[in-house]
């Protein structure tokens, strides 16, 4: 626990980083961001969030129900598939109108008439007194909703706030759910290669001598492996997934961490309270874990948004090229690579939204990144000293 | 985005199908007289173009999307866009013989007769005397020996593929006197016109050492067609020019071709701004292949003022086996219940009209374009409903709590697709999208294309997207026989294997009766489409092209077995429509918009449409 101590310093770095009015509000934003993220499934889904059906109460978010259980059945006459929702909610609110008025509900919606009549059987089955609770956005982020006149991509409107793409699928929920794949992403590939970096970088400074040149030297001949190619390589041979990208960021990543690290611990394995520390006759770990490391942690604090901003931009990056997490994930990078076909640089929702959610979230990022920076820079409180 | 995947596919496919050549070695040669012989020829049908309007005279302005490499037809750097323009001069048209294209007989070219022996392997050619190059001299026996002593020689050629081609198909071609030429092939074929068929090379124009691919890299070549290479600007345009008195002009099937006095290609590096330079004037007829451009951005002023047109020709040009195929090795595909199910659940109309703009046609047999396609196949109907009842009866019975269904066993209705085409991801999304609300999981893998050929061909995956381009005479040995069934690197990846094919294919490869034939393969293809394993996509049959008013064309446009534009050069330049256009355009008269888009006259279309109506019908 002695790493997380907080001790005066840190308190009053945190002060400071609050005083930053942009960077403390970034990160209120941001968290409220991801946080809400976490629970896309309530925002934008096609399954209901709660039904209340014939005095059950069901909650199909997480939850796989057929089309029987509400009395539903599809345009073929099966029962066993999954149940509308949307057309259920529809279903709920018709049953409140005179049964004479229900087939004509539906045709004015542009159902078959074939289906309306249907549809209003189902509706009598049904009976009234049910109610649902729909998310915001009522669709998926893979599901296309092709009730248009129009081919894909379809402009925003009251149905879809972004338009659709040119699957017909639901543009605000692709960049929800592309968001918090992105974030836990850049937040997993980011922790991972700093506690690599961390460690092999801790061990070449404090080592030193032929174990530092000789990793060192390892470094710098992995790290003229390009990147890209290797996880275009990769990514062409096995089909990603979600790890398999993780790992290979990480595996690039971590190296630049450990020159950091190395120079810290060079610097302050020399410093009086490390001397003092071992001739108390303290050991290795424990003057590395507990007197050096603490004191070594402040380039890794202010690059760690620097770094998230990166990871996000790799994986958009990569699934912009193709070769980035398999279809059809929700991701940015996609969105833009749609929007970049020729015959879709007219579509301007398509460009805009991406390009958006990108710059808001790298912008807020770097934003936090600027202020802890800032809050960290031991200039300013020097003087206090 | 096919027609890059077909490339590919194609450039990968060679090697497999010049390794499995059909037919066994026969014997050698027996010795003939000459003067014995018994020639063949066929100058009954009409001519490949329409000689009584064609027009001589005028510029025909096309485009080309990288400045050649090399303006030789051999050797390196010769397979570029530009090639495809050099080579229609040279060896892809004027051969000894040639396949009408459009009534599909064999047709004198280069050679006036031809007297194919019993072995089945060698052909006597008598040779065309008019024909003659392009500098005038005349095209002789000797230059056919010369062709295939320059095309073997990998070390002067540097290139690999004619080496390997001539070593596979040729054995040899010898001159007999100055007018017959003498082909034998490697084996007995029953097709011999279509696999020994040859062109010459000019021996008296070509030097052909150690220097030659540097000599001739800008050297224009002598060929045996129309037109040469006059002019050119490095790195901007290319001209050609129409030879003086061709002899293709008193040949019955090419009068009326090859009309306009020059072609003049320009470089544009991207095809997507072609149709701007289309619109400004400075192209006469453009090949439009994408269906969003055709249905979307064809109503510029010209088009809109009647100054220009656009036809969509449908054309029948043989299509090789595309769409999603099911591994019989793997348990799940081997119940056809399971693939029965699979094929009810592909909701192509609404694919086609929601992301293909309702261009394409369902390619429903497997040898699609040819005479040997079915043509009684039904499509099997998009519907959920008989698709559940095929599962039930496959055993799937129980829904998950995901909503995949499983066997009481437990074995749950997921495979993983694996394809090698980013563009066609949006169409598996939506298929994936129908079969998992049908209770069946396919998860999509995609790798780079070469590996996921790789993988068809080492038969390692459950199921693949199939994608090869086929040729006139379907090889069904190769996708549906017993004995490629369980070998690997065959193009069988299904591991197809069924008595009945097995005894159809020797009917079609070794029987003497054409009819009997065509039979075989129509139940072949009724059996491959009854076994279910293939979920044959879509076709294009047709060219898309828009052209000036001033250029003008046969009653039928193009031949029937038009691929690219540049294949069958029948259009030509009507000089006083291009004064009038100009003065229209001057003074902004409209012509009135030209209502006719589709163009049928083979029937296409038609019977396409009638199958289609079939299949929706079929409830």
């Amino acid at each position: 626990m002695a790493l997380f101590r907080i001790d005066p310093i840190t308190k009053k770095r945190f002060r400071r980083f609050r005083k930053i009015k942009r960077g403390w509000y970034s990160l209120i934003l941001l968290i409220t961001m991801v946080v809400v993220s976490l629970f896309s499934e309530y925002i934008a889904n096609d399954r209901a969030i709660m039904v209340y059906y014939q005095g059950e109460i069901f909650f199909p978010t997480w939850k796989f129900n057929q089309m029987d259980k509400f009395n539903q059945m599809d345009d073929f006459g099966l029962t066993d598939v999954e149940a509308d929702y949307r057309l259920l909610r529809e279903q709920f609110e018709a049953a409140e109108l005179p049964e004479a008025e229900v087939q004509p509900f539906f045709e004015a919606k542009g159902y078959e008439s074939y289906y309306a009549e249907l549809l209003a059987e189902q509706v009598k089955e049904q009976g009234t007194g049910n109610w649902i609770v729909m998310p915001p956005i009522p669709y998926n982020p893979i599901k296309s909703d092709f009730n248009y006149e129009e081919p894909p991509p379809n402009a925003p409107d009251g149905r879809h706030i972004l338009g659709t793409d040119g699957q017909g699928r639901d543009v605000f929920a692709r960049l929800l759910y592309g968001f918090r794949i992105s974030v836990f992403f850049s937040l997993a590939v980011v922790l991972f290669s700093l506690f690599i970096g961390t460690i092999l970088g801790c061990l070449q400074g404090y080592i030193a001598g032929w174990f530092d040149i000789l990793s060192q030297r390892g470094i710098e001949i992995w790290s003229t492996l390009p990147f890209l190619y290797v996880v275009i390589i990769l990514s062409l041979l096995f089909s990603p997934s979600f790890l398999l990208l993780v790992i290979v960021m990480v595996l690039f990543q971590w190296m630049g961490i450990t020159f950091y690290m190395r120079t810290e611990m060079y610097r302050e394995k020399t410093r009086e309270y490390c001397l003092a520390a071992k001739s108390m006759g303290a050991g290795h770990t424990r003057i590395v874990f507990k007197h050096l490391l603490p004191n070594a942690l402040v380039p890794l604090v202010t690059l760690a948004p620097f770094m998230i901003v990166g990871g996000i931009f790799a994986l958009t990056s990569l699934d912009y090229l193709g070769y980035g997490l398999p279809a059809p994930t929700p991701s940015w990078g996609e969105l833009i690579e749609q929007s970049l076909v020729t015959t879709n640089r007219d579509k301007l929702w398509l460009s805009l939204s991406p390009f958006g959610a990108i710059a808001i979230t790298l912008t807020l990022f770097t934003l936090v990144g600027e202020s802890i920076r800032e809050a960290f820079d031991p200039k300013q409180y020097a003087k206090y000293e | 985005m096919i027609k890059t995947l077909l490339t590919t596919a194609a450039a990968l496919l060679l090697t497999v199908t010049l390794s499995a050549q059909d037919a066994e070695v026969a014997d050698a040669p027996k010795e003939v007289d000459i003067s014995k012989l018994e020639w063949t020829t066929n100058w009954d049908d009409p001519p490949i173009g329409d000689p009584e309007n064609a027009i001589r005279g005028g510029t025909f302005h096309d485009y080309i999307t990288a400045y050649p490499l090399t303006f030789r037809l051999f050797g390196p750097n010769s397979n570029d866009s530009f090639a495809g323009y050099n080579r229609s001069f040279h060896h892809d048209r004027f051969t000894l013989v040639a396949m009408h294209p459009t009534t599909q007989n064999w047709i004198p070219v280069l050679a006036n007769e031809w007297s194919i022996q019993d072995d089945n392997r060698t052909i006597f050619f008598r040779l065309n005397t008019d024909a003659h190059w392009s500098d005038g001299e005349p095209i002789k026996a000797s230059d056919y020996e010369f062709a295939f002593e320059m095309l073997s020689n990998e070390k002067l050629l540097k290139t690999p593929f004619y080496p390997q081609y001539m070593r596979d198909f040729f054995e040899s071609v010898e001159a007999i006197g100055d007018d017959v030429v003498k082909i034998v092939g490697t084996r007995t074929s029953w097709r011999p016109l279509y696999n020994y068929n040859f062109w010459p090379m000019p021996e008296h124009a070509i030097q052909f050492d150690e220097e030659w691919i540097d000599r001739d890299n800008y050297t224009p070549p002598v060929v045996a067609g129309p037109f040469t290479i006059s002019g050119w600007e490095t790195g901007n345009s290319v001209e050609y020019s129409r030879i003086d008195s061709w002899w293709g002009d008193k040949h019955h099937y090419y009068r009326g071709m090859y009309n306009p006095d020059k072609i003049a290609l320009r470089v544009i590096n991207d095809s997507d701004r072609a149709p701007d330079y289309f619109q400004k004037g400075e192209l006469s007829q453009l090949l439009i292949n994408t269906a969003r451009i055709w249905a979307e951005n064809m109503d510029f002023d010209a088009m809109e003022k009647g100054w220009a047109h656009r036809r969509r020709l449908f054309v029948e040009v043989p299509q090789g086996i595309y769409g999603i195929i099911m591994n019989l090795k793997e348990p799940i595909f081997q119940n056809k219940d399971f693939r029965k199910a699979l094929q009810h659940l592909v909701n192509f109309d609404e694919m086609n009209s929601k992301l293909m703009h309702n261009a394409y046609y369902r390619q429903i047999s497997s040898f699609y374009g040819t005479p040997f396609a079915n043509p009684d196949l039904e499509m099997y109907d998009y519907n959920p409903l008989k698709a559940r009842q095929h599962l039930m009866k496959a055993g799937f019975s129980k829904r998950g709590s995901d909503g995949i269904l499983s066997k009481e066993d437990g074995t749950r209705a997921e495979f993983t697709l694996t394809y090698g085409s980013k563009g066609l991801e949006r169409h598996l999304t939506l298929v994936q999208q129908t079969f998992k609300r049908a209770g069946v999981q396919m998860n999509l893998r995609l790798l780079e294309p070469g590996t996921a050929f790789a993988n068809g061909m080492e038969k390692s995956f459950e199921a693949l997207l199939f994608n090869r381009t086929a040729n006139f005479y379907p090889d069904p040995h190769q996708y549906f026989s017993c004995e490629t069934a369980d070998k690997l690197q065959t193009n069988n990846n299904w591991s197809f294997c069924n008595e009945e094919v097995d005894e159809l294919i020797e009917v079609y490869r070794f029987g003497d009766d054409a009819d009997e034939r065509v039979a075989a393969m129509h139940r072949i293809d009724e059996i491959v489409h009854d076994e279910a394993f293939i979920i044959p996509f879509w076709t294009g049959p047709f060219v898309r092209f828009v052209y000036w008013d001033y250029v003008e064309y046969p009653e039928f446009y193009y031949p029937r077995m038009t691929e690219q534009l540049m294949d069958y050069q029948v259009y030509w330049i009507n000089p006083d429509k291009k004064k009038a256009l100009e003065a229209a355009m001057k003074e902004n008269r409209s012509y009135g918009k030209d209502p006719v888009v589709d163009i049928d006259p083979y029937d296409v279309q038609a019977k396409l449409e009638a199958q289609a109506k079939v299949a929706g019908g079929g409830e």
